[in-house]
């Protein structure tokens, strides 16, 4: 054959799954805690909402893959 | 019975007034082997053809009567040229189905193509497979538990070979030493566990002798009635295999009643007949494996894994005597870098066709395999006839559904398993819209909730309490504004504290005034900015309570400014002079004692405030 055959295998090393979900919820929970509690001290006047998208983003990124790799640790390959 | 008798009366008719219209090729010796040692019937042939005519030959024809034709689950023929030590390499033909117009009614003929055409007096060495179902008739059909069932075999001892056969010989191999009765013709004889015909000689072609063979037989005779297999890859890193099988016990029905004391007591005399376990040869690595059924999990079930193969072995609920049915489901993940391969700008999956159980005939198999979503350009290619449409499932984090395959095949044994390829496109970027999905999930909820803390849901919007709560956060944004101010002057003295630390430390009087110049320019700013931030307080009724103290926070706040000044330029002056004194560091001390009694005073205040 012309071309070689490779396995393919998955983009992350299926032995990480468990510790990158972990560490990702940990720390989409983390960034989820700052946003509500900016949510809550925070007054009307002073509120910027540009911080709070950006915070409610990084937090919605790092919660989507850490749930991700929770469910895929868990055994749903979805 | 009486239809099977009709047409073997109708081929010694036509043998004897057929004359084959076919090329003159002569079969010098054939040797054929049936092996009869489980449900399923596998008949070997080995033959050696010799063209006695002038001219070339390209295909070798064979016939099975009709009924035996019918049951033909696989037919493969291999070749090979020279003999003995000067063996070439085998050559698997392709066979098709091949009717001669002039061929009696009740004969299937199949002919295999030759690689090379067999040239004038050449001879060729030709082995083949026959795997017949359902060919074993249980004789008596109906027996009781104590019984052990008996099977009618029948088959003719000459080959209904489209040739003239020099030499032929027929070998059955039964399961155990035992035989009921056999056709005796001439050259018969019974030894061990086989019943030899033959050696017959210088028969024409399609000659036909029937021979039946009853024996007894107690190999587990499981037949899945339906089979229903999914392969679901997901590109993450699994391939998933789920197996539902609904089974049934093939051989001779059971009647009467059956009787549980006296199968666990003696199960080889009440229960002969009947089979406990059934053993799948799982490939390696395979993980996760589950077996239950429609009440649950069964838990008679062992795993014996190596590096070559996952041994399962299972036990249904209950013993499976003849005619008795169950269903259940097996369940196992295959890691997905033993399957799945790139080539070029395509991948294609590489596994198996048919059941992993040993000695299973399906009669009905259907093989799901379900690709994720996002693959193009499917194509599947087996090495069997078989039955393909494509359908959709929709699965977790799906949008449109997954492209699903649908193979169908019936009556597969167990030679039937082996590898077929399924070819497809997929990029690795679409593997992003399954987490792309779950973030947009939840950064909708973060909207949510912002949309809600923006957003001002108050029906009344003149009612007193509410214009109430409008000035309270008002005065909650300035407090929270003049809180900010405070904390950065302090944060300002101390930094003069550290510089007069840093002084003291390496004599740098020129680093410590530039300190003394930023420090004094802020703090004006400060003061500037805390100005209007005075007046909304003091104009806001609600703030009437808080007002007091923020004021004399400032006030402290601006003695302590002071008071730090003082010190530092003292410091400061004292180091450019040179001049140390006892009076001096008492005055500094004395300064100092105060600028700490203010400091906490003023902490005091700010933590009251906070509190509001």
């Amino acid at each position: 054959m012309a071309q070689s055959v490779k396995p393919i295998s998955s983009p992350v090393p299926v032995a990480w799954y468990p510790s990158l979900a972990v560490l990702m919820l940990a720390v989409g929970l983390f960034i989820t805690a700052s946003f509500f509690i900016y949510e809550a001290t925070s007054s009307r006047k002073n509120r910027s909402l540009a911080k709070e998208l950006v915070t409610g983003a990084m937090a919605s990124v790092f919660l989507g893959f850490g749930s991700l790799f929770l469910l895929l640790a868990s055994g749903v390959y979805v | 019975m009486s239809s099977f008798r009709f047409d073997l009366i109708l081929i010694l008719i036509f043998t004897i007034h057929f004359a084959p219209a076919l090329s003159d090729l002569v079969i010098s010796k054939l040797d054929r082997r049936i092996d009869l040692s489980s449900q399923i019937v596998r008949m070997t042939l080995t033959l050696k053809v010799e063209n006695t005519g002038t001219d070339p030959v390209s295909e070798v024809s064979l016939a099975f009567p009709e009924h035996q034709a019918n049951n033909l689950a696989l037919l493969v023929a291999v070749s090979t040229k020279g003999k003995g030590k000067s063996r070439g390499s085998a050559t698997n033909l392709p066979i098709k189905i091949k009717q001669p117009n002039d061929s009696p009614p009740s004969l299937i003929w199949y002919a295999a193509s030759l690689p090379k055409e067999l040239g004038k007096g050449e001879s060729l060495n030709m082995d083949v497979l026959a795997v017949f179902t359902h060919m074993l008739r249980p004789f008596p059909e109906k027996i009781t538990q104590a019984e052990s069932q008996l099977f009618l075999f029948q088959e003719s001892a000459h080959f209904t070979s489209p040739y003239n056969v020099k030499v032929q010989s027929l070998t059955v191999k039964l399961p155990s030493e035992n035989v009921e009765s056999y056709t005796k013709l001439e050259n018969t004889k019974f030894s061990g566990s086989e019943v030899k015909y033959g050696p017959y000689e210088n028969l024409p072609a399609l000659s036909y002798t029937p021979v039946i063979i009853h024996f007894p037989s107690n190999t587990p005779f499981a037949v899945a009635k339906e089979l229903v297999r999914e392969i679901e890859i997901s590109h993450w890193g699994n391939v998933q295999v789920t197996e539902h099988y609904n089974l049934i016990h093939g051989g001779a029905q059971s009647t009467g009643e059956f009787s549980r004391l006296d199968f666990q007591a003696r199960p080889h005399l009440r229960g002969a007949s009947a089979f406990r376990n059934l053993i799948a040869m799982l490939p390696p690595r395979a993980h996760s494996i589950y077996y239950r059924d429609a009440i649950g999990n069964i838990s008679t079930s062992n795993i014996y894994g190596d590096s070559s193969k996952t041994l399962l072995e299972i036990e249904p609920r209950y013993p499976m005597f003849g005619g008795w049915k169950t269903s259940f489901t097996i369940g196992y993940g295959l890691p997905l870098q033993d399957y799945l391969f790139q080539l070029g700008g395509a991948r294609f999956l590489n596994i198996t066709f048919g059941s992993p159980m040993n000695d299973v005939l399906v009669e009905n198999l259907t093989l799901k395999v379900v690709l994720p979503e996002g693959s193009r350009d499917i194509s599947v290619s087996v090495p069997f006839p078989v039955k393909q449409s494509q359908e959709t499932k929709i699965s977790h984090l799906d949008i449109a559904g997954r492209p699903t395959i649908v193979v169908e095949k019936v009556n597969v044994v167990p030679e039937h398993n082996q590898y077929f390829q399924v070819h497809y496109k997929f990029s690795n970027l679409s593997l992003l819209t399954e987490p792309l999905m779950l973030i947009c999930g939840f950064f909708s909820l973060f909207v949510a909730c912002i949309i809600y803390m923006h957003a001002d849901f108050t029906i009344s919007k003149s009612s007193s309490s509410y214009l109430a709560k409008l000035q309270w956060d008002e005065v909650q944004g300035t407090i929270q504004q003049f809180q900010d101010i405070i904390n950065r002057c302090l944060l300002i003295h101390d930094k003069l504290e550290v510089s007069l630390r840093e002084l003291s430390r390496n004599g740098d009087v020129q680093a410590c005034k530039a300190v003394r110049k930023s420090a004094d320019s802020l703090l004006k700013d400060y003061s500037k900015e805390s100005k209007p931030l005075l007046a909304i307080l003091q104009s806001s009724p609600q703030a009437a309570h808080i007002l007091p103290k923020v004021e004399e926070l400032i006030v402290k706040e601006k003695d302590l400014q002071e008071k730090i000044m003082l010190k530092h330029t003292m410091v400061v002056d004292s180091y450019e002079k040179k001049s140390t004194g006892r009076d001096f560091e008492n005055r500094v001390a004395s300064i100092q004692q105060k600028i700490s009694a203010l400091r906490q005073e003023v902490d005091d205040l700010l933590e009251f405030i906070e509190d509001v």
